[in-house]
């Protein structure tokens, strides 16, 4: 517990600890604070998932608590293709956000015809740089990402958080 | 409420953009002295209405309700309107929509649209943090998304493989815009000249992307006045600039929404023209000078087609042309855009709208022969929103 309470008030490791920073780069993903945090646990599962409309049948992405399209609040989860082809991308060389490690590979994806998700941009991981290319396969990928404390009835929990990326079907040799 | 009047934009000012030793407070400060120098006649208690446009005045500058705050500072004593506005790079061309519609109502009879930003940070690293808050956070940003120079490098290796564009025709516009600015004494890079060369040696940004591809974030403000027709003939003798249609238009907030086939083709962009042209009554032939949103070189030959001053796939040649350069058939951002100027998001459209009016009344720097009509657009964030303003030296009707 003192250990906790401890490093939510540290400082960066910049200017001696003495420069408060206050960004999160991740999603709060828990239960107190998200509504779809559903998503989260189905990615704890290995599942990529999204919100569809019971009433009109509308699949939308990111998941919500009504439907974009219609308004309705009848929705349930439903799984979304974990496979795409990278169409185009690219490789940062410079200035990638802090806490992401180069090379920040981004790639606009399409998730095949049939597929509710047509297009995303996704982060394509485990892929050295300059490896990959136009046509590739990529696959879903989760992983841990910094877990945040927060407090509930004056107790200290610890909220553990997964986000997902994509990475090549076929390693790099 | 039916319209009484025509709305002109008066005059304004702009501080020096850059990185700069100052408080956001202090650059407004300068914005409005500016302002204020290039509109004699004007009282700051004749300002009626205030819309103070930022995004990063809560996160950098610790000032959330910000308006107030400028109220003080520049001793105003607003009755009509005083509120923050954020549409992240469209500001203050959003705030100028918005006083346009509140002037021509009635509501408010002189209104200040200033738009500002201190980017940077003791840290300047953590410049990058608030990146990722400017997207879609929890979505696209926890991607890495947040940082602009990936997600335009892969739109311009998607306009280079779908439509043949080259390095060699982004860097003539990032020449172009450098030399523009090279006379602009409040541009951050000022008066730093480009050539083919020095764009194309470079080093690597995101490929294919190299320094002078990308414009820079800046801190800065800027300040316009927007009023009637009626009370503008009061303040000032010169030629009058109607702000003559406006359009908006957004459709999605992150990369699984986008509106394209691919991110090459902006068809939100295409609608929020489609919009402003019809409400201003002209075509995109009638456009004489324009100020259009080059965050990066590919940017703005997207805009040259989607804005329809050329054919879908043809931007490349189009710049390429000279069509943008001050003896072309349509200058393109004469005071060095976004790429010269630099990029304090809020502060970025009033900065254009003022150099259209100037180019309007026949006093701009770079000064276009005898224009009539006027463009200015904005993309928002990873062009989730696009925003149209078009000026003419006559009104609708
Ligand atoms: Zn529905």
């Amino acid at each position: 517990m003192a250990d906790i309470q401890k490093a939510q008030i540290e400082g960066t490791p910049a200017l001696d600890g003495r420069y408060i920073s206050e960004m999160d780069m991740w999603p709060l993903e828990c239960q107190e604070f998200n509504r779809n945090y559903q998503f989260y646990d189905n990615l704890r599962e290995g599942r990529f998932t999204t919100t569809k409309c019971q009433k009109c049948g509308y699949i939308a992405f990111p998941p919500g608590v009504i439907c974009p399209k219609c308004w309705s609040d009848d929705l349930e989860w439903v799984d979304l293709p974990q496979r795409a082809r990278v169409v185009a991308f690219t490789e940062t060389q410079a200035g990638a956000p802090i806490g992401f490690e180069p090379p920040l590979i981004m790639a606009w994806l399409d998730f095949g015809k049939d597929s509710p998700l047509k297009h995303l941009l996704g982060r394509i991981i485990n892929c050295p740089e300059g490896k990959l290319k136009e046509g590739d396969e990529v696959k879903f990928v989760v992983f841990d990402v910094p877990a945040h404390p927060i407090e509930v009835k004056r107790e200290t929990k610890i909220c553990d958080r997964v986000y997902y990326a994509f990475e090549p079907v076929e390693k790099a040799a | 409420m039916a319209k009484r009047t025509n709305a002109v934009i008066l005059g304004g000012g702009v501080s020096k953009f850059g990185v700069r030793q100052a408080h956001l407070l202090d650059m407004i400060q300068e914005a409005a002295k500016a302002c204020s120098d290039d509109i004699p006649a004007l009282k700051p208690t004749d300002i009626d209405g205030l819309i103070v446009c930022t995004t990063l005045a809560g996160r950098h500058s610790n000032a959330l309700n910000t308006a107030p705050l400028v109220v003080h500072r520049l001793g105003l004593r607003p009755t009509s309107i005083c509120i923050r506005l954020d549409t992240l790079c469209a500001g203050s061309n959003s705030g100028i929509i918005v006083a346009k519609g509140l002037v021509e109502s009635g509501i408010s009879d002189i209104v200040l649209v200033t738009g500002a930003e201190k980017v940077y940070l003791p840290q300047r690293w953590e410049t990058n943090y608030t990146q990722l808050m400017v997207n879609d956070h929890d979505w696209d940003s926890a991607m890495g998304l947040g940082v602009p120079p990936p997600f335009f490098a892969m739109i311009a290796r998607m306009h280079m493989k779908r439509y043949g564009t080259t390095k060699e025709q982004m860097a003539h516009v990032s020449v172009a815009n450098y030399n523009y600015g090279s006379t602009n004494p409040n541009a951050h890079f000022y008066p730093r000249t480009l050539t083919i060369e020095e764009a194309l040696s470079a080093r690597l940004i995101a490929d294919p992307f190299t320094l002078f591809d990308c414009c820079p974030l800046s801190d800065g403000a800027s300040a316009v006045i927007i009023t009637s027709e009626e009370r503008a003939k009061d303040l000032s003798d010169r030629p009058l600039v109607y702000i003559r249609g406006t359009g908006q238009h957004a459709t999605h907030s992150m990369s699984a929404g986008w509106p394209g086939e691919t991110p090459a083709e902006w068809p939100h962009l295409k609608k929020a023209a489609e919009v402003a042209y019809k409400n201003a009554r002209v075509s995109p032939k009638d456009i004489d000078v324009a100020q259009v949103h080059d965050c990066f070189t590919i940017s703005q030959i997207i805009e040259m087609e989607e804005l329809g001053f050329c054919q879908k796939g043809e931007g490349g040649d189009y710049v390429a042309s000279g069509a943008i350069n001050i003896d072309g058939e349509r200058p393109i951002n004469t005071d060095g855009g976004l790429i010269s100027c630099g990029h304090p998001f809020g502060a970025s459209g009033a900065r254009q709208s003022l150099e259209l009016c100037k180019q309007l009344q026949g006093r701009a720097i770079n000064q276009v022969k005898d224009p009539k009509i006027a463009l200015a657009h904005n993309l928002s964030g990873a062009s989730a929103q696009h925003t149209v303003v078009i000026y003419g030296t006559e009104p609708v009707e």
